[in-house]
């Protein structure tokens, strides 16, 4: 693409592949695994879109009917509603809650290698585990959450038991399962910060907020980056902990997009629709990704 | 989010007056409540189902009900499964660190044609939910003969494309300057890859390790679909067995879980000193 | 490296079996019959998914080497039991797609008619007709959940019915008097209330809440009990609006409002059988797989029929089957060889014994340990009884669909967030345009 101004004469292969051809000597295993693998699923998915399917009996071509029939779909409407606040709610906290126990954890301090494991450990434990786990700890009646309630002499809530917060005990469970995950990349990327910038700035005396902000900060910003696209895909793709949690209960109020999908698919037989919530989810999200991406690269090339 | 600021400037000034790091404040409450709630796990697989249930609930059991253990260790599959999980993440580990590293590092530093499609690609399959693309995988591995082996469950996995993605946000951040001396030195791309960019991100190449390791020893979903057979059966897919239609046997599953989780966290503590090894330098005066 | 160009080749073909989605059936070259062989001697080889769990799968395992014992030209494949029950239909499914399938697979009532859309699932008809399944011994109620447009799709493989459980120790420390088979759901409501005891920790019964089968099942009964049924005679609406879904409806309604009832948020809804079993609930509506948990919690329970509105105490069975796939002809008779087998008084009663099913057959009692069987657990007997006053649900394809529509309404109930008759309307109208788009 953009031509280096004093570029010499460029070989074959350059002018086929790219400035660097051997790039693709790079690429070329991990794409053949991954495009490999996506292009059958893609295309069927996409094909079984335009179908009314139970993936049992035979399919029978409807053309758009299942893209028309989810504009019209309330159920769907909701479980959207309720996936796009887990998203806001899951993603800025476990961000930037990783990034504040990376801080916390990247020192030397007595007791560290126990911090680091505890906090890490709930994202080592299976979320089938977490289940069942958090079935006893937030039960209505016999849950250890509202005996401490009782002691403390605050009321009883009815937590995964009420349509009103069960969604928001889900971020927690989220956020309490899934830390361990922004909080390894902050701690692998805070090696990569490199200590002469960090001694210049305490040198300058700049106070620790100023050396965070203006020195730390920009050196996480590719990883940052990755971060938020990551636990929002993450988040987008909820299913798991559902499912072992509530079944998208009480009265459907933890009824995610995925579950929904889910649900329609494998509960329901409507895979053909089940396939087209699948991709209009998939093509908004690839325009978000995409502009984020480009406005990225327009960043860094005008910074 | 706010917490932040507060006691990262607040810090200096507090501690003087106290006669151990202020973050321990933090830390150890936090370490606490996130290490609670498995405590009580490890606690509740030597339980009886009356036990697990009283109400005010029991820390600690007032007899040792060893069954869950019993069932777990001597009456299953267990090792077998203990093998294949094993099997399975330390494959897929070593072929991610290698090929995203090597994928990673071409997105980050070098331009070829294609790029920003393949890249799109990548993250397109990100998107696209397991529950879509399950099926069509199936099929695949069925062309490739791989149904009920654990083939079908490492060759999906030997390239992450999150993996891929991680590294080339690692390596992009990476200085260049150093690149180019080794370039000028007469280094290889390959060479310079593994002399001097892989060194330098050996934390994140080690986030990565452990990242798949995760993902991999804890994957259910996908071996529900591709593995029928008690001998292939990884760990997670095992434990299933004991979660029936009507009952499930709870101090199993939760044995179960204790023994799924405890080497990985054994490994981790044991990890986690030379994963953040090259810190503790700075980090003596934080 | 030999996968990786294998894999290559794969990609190659990729765009076409895509292209085929469309067409069902495929030529069968690429089929699941990789094992082959067979009328020259070489014995055949059947799949068999049971989707058991430990205690059972043990047992299938010694059954499955008598069986290839006395068998020498079948083999049964050990070690091959799927997944569990939960998960099997989805396996199913996927294997259908990629035509690698089982020969027999354990499938829960409710999925057949949907399954049955497919013809690799094996129409017994013939083999009936033929007498290689001996039919008629099989209960009536099991025989009607294994068919589908009356033919015969599925072998019988599990039936349970619902009865109402009780704890003598919580009964007797409140002075009520137990449970009879001649209560009314009035005489049920009032005691769940009295018995209810929040500061004990105690809960008068309990009903799943999730909204999924768990939760409608239990409402069928009442439904029934009060002149409704689930579709009508046609076929083409349901057949529970009005005045038998609102009474049934009713009887939640009340519950919730006494706060007697204990709601049930689990998947699973095991919480509700662990609180049973571990004597915090005075009432329960179960099965009698519940029984051996409740014996492990040393809690000492009585058994009756449920209530009634005053007429019937009918109840629902819940039965699950086997289904037979068609591999060719020859693993097919061998499926159905073993099935027949396994259908046999003796290896029955093994079966249902370990497995918590009540008896599938009627000359299941002509087994040696029967009476050892019926007398196995406390209140097991009653349960047998019971199948006398059981129905089951239709199998129709839209199943799924108006138990979830209703469920949801149950769970609206229970959640006291919509009176029995607006949710009612809502689960009717749901169920029924579902009703009249054939296909779906």
């Amino acid at each position: 693409m953009s031509a280096e101004p004093a570029a010499p004469r460029r070989t074959f292969a350059q002018r086929v592949l790219g400035e660097h051809p051997t790039a693709w000597a790079f690429v070329f295993p991990a794409m053949v695994i991954i495009v490999g693998l996506a292009v059958v699923p893609i295309g069927w998915s996409l094909l079984l879109s335009f179908n009314s399917a139970d993936l049992i009996a035979p399919a029978k071509w409807v053309g758009l009917s299942n893209y028309d029939a989810l504009m019209r779909d309330d159920a769907l409407r909701d479980a959207i509603r309720h996936t796009v606040i887990y998203t806001v709610l899951f993603v800025p906290i476990s961000v930037a809650l990783g990034l504040f126990l990376a801080m916390g954890l990247n020192r030397k301090l007595r007791l560290i290698g126990l911090y680091r494991t505890a906090i890490m450990a709930p994202y080592i434990a299976a979320v089938a585990a977490q289940g069942v786990l958090f079935s006893f700890i937030f039960d209505q009646r016999f849950g250890v959450a509202n005996a401490l309630l009782d002691e403390v002499g605050l009321p009883r809530q009815g937590f995964l038991g009420d349509p009103d917060q069960a969604l928001y005990v889900i971020v927690l469970i989220g956020i309490w399962g899934g830390i361990g995950f922004p909080l390894v990349i902050y701690l692998a990327a805070l090696q990569d910060v490199p200590r002469e910038l960090l001694d210049a700035a305490a040198v300058d005396g700049s106070r620790r907020w100023a050396t965070f902000w203006h020195v730390t900060m920009p050196q996480l910003t590719p990883v940052t980056i990755f971060l938020v696209v990551w636990q929002t895909l993450l988040s987008l793709q909820l299913f798991d902990l559902v499912y072992a949690t509530t079944r998208g209960g009480p009265l459907d109020s933890t009824v995610v997009i995925v579950y929904y999908i889910y649900n329609q698919a494998f509960e329901l037989f409507h895979a053909g629709y089940a396939a087209a919530v699948a991709y209009v989810v998939a093509v908004f999200l690839m325009v978000m990704v995409g502009a984020q991406l480009v406005y990225s690269r327009w960043r860094t090339r005008h910074a | 989010m706010s917490a932040q600021p507060e006691t990262a400037t607040l810090a200096p000034e507090v501690r003087w007056r106290l006669p151990f790091n202020p973050w321990h404040l933090v830390l150890f409450p936090t370490a606490v409540l996130f290490a609670l709630p498995l405590i009580w796990l490890v606690l509740s697989s030597f339980m009886s189902n009356a036990q697990i249930n009283q109400f005010p609930p029991t820390i600690i059991p007032d007899s040792l009900h060893l069954d869950g253990w019993k069932t777990v260790l001597g009456d299953s599959d267990f090792p077998r499964w203990f093998l294949n999980s094993t099997i399975v993440a330390l494959v897929t580990v070593v072929s991610n660190v290698v090929f995203c590293a090597l994928a990673g590092y071409a997105f980050a530093r070098m331009r070829f044609r294609g790029s920003t499609v393949l890249f799109l690609l990548i993250l397109l399959t990100l998107i696209i939910p397991f529950q879509v693309t399950m099926i069509p995988t199936f099929i695949v591995m069925d062309w490739l003969g791989l149904v009920d082996t654990l083939g079908a469950l490492i060759i999906p996995a030997l390239v992450l494309p999150l993996g891929v993605f991680l590294m080339r946000q690692f390596f992009v951040n990476l200085p260049a300057e150093i690149e180019e001396a080794a370039r000028i030195d007469g280094c290889s791309r390959l060479g310079v890859l593994l002399h001097v960019a892989a060194p330098l991100a050996r934390p994140a190449l080690a986030a990565l390790a452990a990242l798949t390791f995760l993902l991999e020893w804890n994957d259910l979903l996908w071996p529900l679909i591709a593995i029928s057979s008690d001998q292939n059966a990884t760990l997670p897919l095992g434990l299933t067995t004991f979660q029936g239609q009507h009952t499930q046997d709870f101090s199993a599953v939760m044995a179960g879980n204790v023994i799924t989780v405890t080497p990985v966290l054994i490994a981790f503590l044991l990890a986690q000193r030379t994963f953040i090894e090259s810190l503790t330098a700075s980090a003596v005066k934080g | 490296m030999a996968r990786l160009t294998r894999l290559l080749a794969v990609l190659a073909v990729a765009a076409a079996p895509v292209l085929a989605l469309g067409c069902g059936g495929d030529d069968d070259d690429s089929g699941g019959g990789g094992g082959g062989g067979g009328s020259n001697g070489k014995p055949v080889e059947i799949k068999f998914w049971h989707g058991q769990t430990q205690g059972p799968a043990k047992l299938l395992q010694q059954m499955i080497d008598d069986f290839n014992k006395s068998h020498p030209g079948i083999v049964v494949s050990k070690d091959a039991g799927g997944v569990n029950a939960d998960r099997m239909l989805q396996k199913v499914t996927a294997g259908l797609q990629a035509d690698n399938y089982p020969d027999i697979a354990y499938i829960f009532g409710s999925d057949l008619a949907n399954l049955a859309g497919t013809d690799k699932l094996l129409d017994l008809s013939d083999a009936v007709d033929k007498g290689d399944i001996d039919w008629d011994n099989f209960e009536s109620a099991a025989q009607s959940a294994a068919t589908v447009d009356g033919k015969p799709r599925a072998v019988p493989a599990f039936i349970d019915n619902l009865a109402l459980v009780y704890n003598k120790k919580i009964f007797d420390d409140a002075g009520v008097d137990y449970p009879t088979d001649d209560w009314t759901w009035d005489d049920f409501l009032s005691t769940a209330a009295k018995l209810n005891d929040e500061d004990a920790g105690i809960a008068g019964f309990a009903w799943p809440g999730t909204g999924d089968e768990d939760t409608t099942w239990r409402i069928w009964p009442l439904v029934w009990q009060s002149g409704g049924d689930i579709v009508n005679e046609d076929g083409d609406a349901v057949a529970f609006d009005g005045k038998s879904g609102e009474a049934a409806l009713g009887v939640v309604a009340k519950a919730a409002s006494d706060g007697s009832v204990y709601i049930d948020g689990t998947a699973g809804s095991e919480r509700m059988q662990q609180l049973f079993a571990s004597g915090k609930m005075a009432m329960t509506i179960a099965g009698p797989y519940s029984l051996p948990e409740y014996v492990d919690g040393k809690i000492d329970y009585g058994v009756a029929s449920l209530p009634s509105f005053g007429g019937e105490h009918t109840t629902i069975a819940g039965p699950d089957t086997w289904a037979i796939f068609d591999n060719g002809d020859e693993r097919a008779k061998a499926a159905i060889t073993f099935m027949d087998w396994f259908s046999k008084p003796e290896q029955q009663l093994r079966w249902i014994r370990e497995a918590g099913s009540l008896p599938l057959t009627k000359d299941v009692s002509e087994a040696e340990d029967y009476d050892a069987y019926t007398k196995s657990l406390p209140g097991l007997d009653k349960f047998i009884q019971n199948t006398e006053l059981a129905r089951t649900r239709p199998t129709i394809k839209q199943y799924p669909q108006i138990s979830q529509a209703m469920g949801k309404a149950v769970a609206a109930v229970l959640y006291g967030k919509e009176d029995p008759s607006a949710a009612l309307g809502k689960a009717v109208d749901t169920a029924n345009s579902e009703l009249n788009v054939p296909g779906g």
